[in-house]
């Protein structure tokens, strides 16, 4: 963050006044701050109502689908179109007001006075909150893993037609998957969470982020090949554009697609890959930058 | 006041918001050792101003250059409504400050002691009084033994007992050789404790001294009366910077 002496024409001695020497390292700055962070979620008890929704719902939609009791791969079919619009959610609760909190109360003024710069205080936010969300998502998808185990039996049935084996192993690729894809999200939200000043404007500007990740990306994507912006054969590389299209993508392409055998390209899960990358990374970068104005 | 050279300059400083200026040509100088007073109405521009010392914002024009020595922070602040993350005990909320500056904890709950706050280090901070919220506010703006330290009015809403404590420390501090900077609308606690005032009045500099001399220039006999005496405006009329002529 800025130091006193960094602005308004400083001195040669007001320069000098900013030598950091005898601070700690930048690790042990980002564990204090990851610290702080987790052990204000641990308090925040929504987050444990959210883990027993999650899982209530999670469990429901895998169950009367039939794909628990099905397989592997059919439950990750089942759960793959909620889950792009459950993930943002829990995501958006995790991270819409970290940073604006700190904000209006005042505390990263105070901040700014520790020789501390803004992307450690971003860091720092984004990793605690990253590990309760981790945490909510993984254990959720984990969970469900063993009514699969427990109940599957039609397995043979479904995939007389699949070349591939259906496996725990393509349901733990698929939670990776997942939990990735909420560090994704996240990254939007702490970034929405740096650039609002009320929670009322936090509320609006989570709205139409839901709105653009879940309808508007796609629809654009649609309307982009409808208007010959990009070609048909490029489909799969574009999908890449909106995240959430990569994710469904990557989970088509290294789970189902694995089971399915031959049929048609998907996405591109390189493309897929480094388009989730971009968002995840100019996230982060544009709450630092806000934060630093 | 002080004879030390000036640990922070502040020149003809100038900040508007858009068209409307709510600091016009401030200049003057802090010293180590002073307690300097911002006094001024309401919507005079003295969170403004300390907002520009402290580089929270950049200033429309003019400069402010500290010429302090080497410090790990140069500038301790202490925010209008100081806020903890809730949870926290009073020590872990210290102890959390004086991490980033590479204190240790003992060291943490020493500057605890220093302002009389040693008795509630394991009380949670939402439990904390509105005066035992600003001591431990002012122990976080010495963490890392800042030569400056900025308190934007430490002693707002406090009762008269706990405004003269938060004046002694701040008088405390500035013995020990900082240079303290504060905001205050308690002229009486002002005239006691200030080294050197500042009196803005519709975002310029309407007086600058020590409260004696601020007396001597308008024959007033207490610092409200030099106030009055220099204030501009009528009783009862609030100023709005930008409206008012």
């Amino acid at each position: 963050m800025s130091a006193p002496s960094e602005r308004s024409e400083p001195t040669e001695s007001a320069t000098e006044a900013v030598d950091w020497d005898g601070t700690p390292s930048t690790a042990a700055t980002l564990g204090r701050l990851v610290r702080r962070e987790l052990s204000t979620a641990l308090r925040i008890r929504t987050y444990v109502g959210l883990w027993f929704g999650f899982v209530g719902v999670l469990l429901g939609i895998a169950w009367f689908g039939g794909g628990v009791r099905t397989g592997y791969v059919s439950t990750i079919i089942d759960l793959l179109t909620p889950l792009e619009l459950l993930v943002p959610v829990v995501a958006f609760a995790f991270g819409y007001r970290a940073i604006l909190d700190d904000e209006r109360r005042g505390v990263l003024d105070v901040l700014r006075t520790y020789p501390l710069p803004s992307w450690q205080v971003v860091v720092g936010v984004y990793l605690g909150r990253a590990i309760g969300l981790v945490a909510v998502v993984s254990t959720t998808l984990s969970f469900l893993m063993f009514p699969i185990f427990v109940t599957e039996r039609y397995r043979p049935v479904f995939y007389a037609t699949h070349t591939g084996p259906d496996s725990p192993g393509l349901f733990l690729r698929f939670i990776v998957l997942t939990v990735g894809f909420a560090l994704v999200v996240l990254a939007v939200s702490i970034a929405i969470s740096a650039l609002v000043s009320t929670t009322r404007t936090a509320i609006v500007a989570v709205g139409l982020a839901l709105f653009v990740l879940l309808f508007l990306a796609d629809i654009s994507l649609v309307f982009g090949l409808a208007r010959g912006v990009f070609e048909a054969s490029s489909l799969v590389n574009s999908l890449a554009f909106s995240p959430l299209s990569a994710y469904r993508g990557l989970v088509l392409e290294t789970t189902v697609a694995v089971t399915a055998g031959t049929g048609p390209r998907t996405a591109s899960p390189i493309a897929s890959f480094l388009g989730l990358c971009v968002w995840w990374l100019g996230s982060l970068a544009l709450a630092t930058v806000a934060i630093r104005q | 006041m002080s004879t030390q050279p000036p640990i922070l300059t502040i020149e003809e400083l100038e900040h508007a918001y858009g068209r409307i200026s709510v600091l016009e040509d401030v200049s003057f100088d802090i010293r180590s050792g002073d307690v300097t007073a911002i006094i001024g109405p309401n919507g005079s521009g003295k969170t403004t101003l300390i907002r520009g010392l402290i580089g929270l914002h950049d200033p429309t024009a003019g400069t402010v250059a500290y010429h302090g020595p080497d410090a790990v922070r140069p500038i301790g602040y202490l925010p209008q409504r100081p806020a903890f993350r809730s949870g926290q005990s009073v020590r872990e909320a210290i102890a959390f400050y004086a991490s980033l500056v590479g204190e240790t904890e003992s060291e943490a709950v020493a500057r605890l002691e220093q302002v009389g706050l040693g008795d509630a280090t394991d009380r949670n901070v939402e439990a904390l009084s509105g005066g035992m919220t600003r001591l431990l506010g002012i122990a976080q703006a010495t963490v890392g033994d800042p030569p400056l330290v900025v308190l934007d009015e430490p002693a707002s809403g406090l009762d008269p007992e706990m405004s003269v404590r938060i004046f002694d420390v701040a008088e405390e501090l500035a013995a020990d050789g900082a240079a303290i900077l504060l905001s205050s609308h308690d002229l009486a606690l002002v005239e006691r404790t200030a080294d050197q005032v500042v009196l803005l009045d519709d975002g310029t500099i309407a007086g600058l001294g020590s409260p004696a001399r601020l007396r001597a220039e308008t024959g007033g006999d207490t610092l409200l009366e030099a106030f009055e005496a220099m204030v501009s405006g009528d009783a009862g009329t609030v100023r709005v910077q930008g409206v008012s002529t």
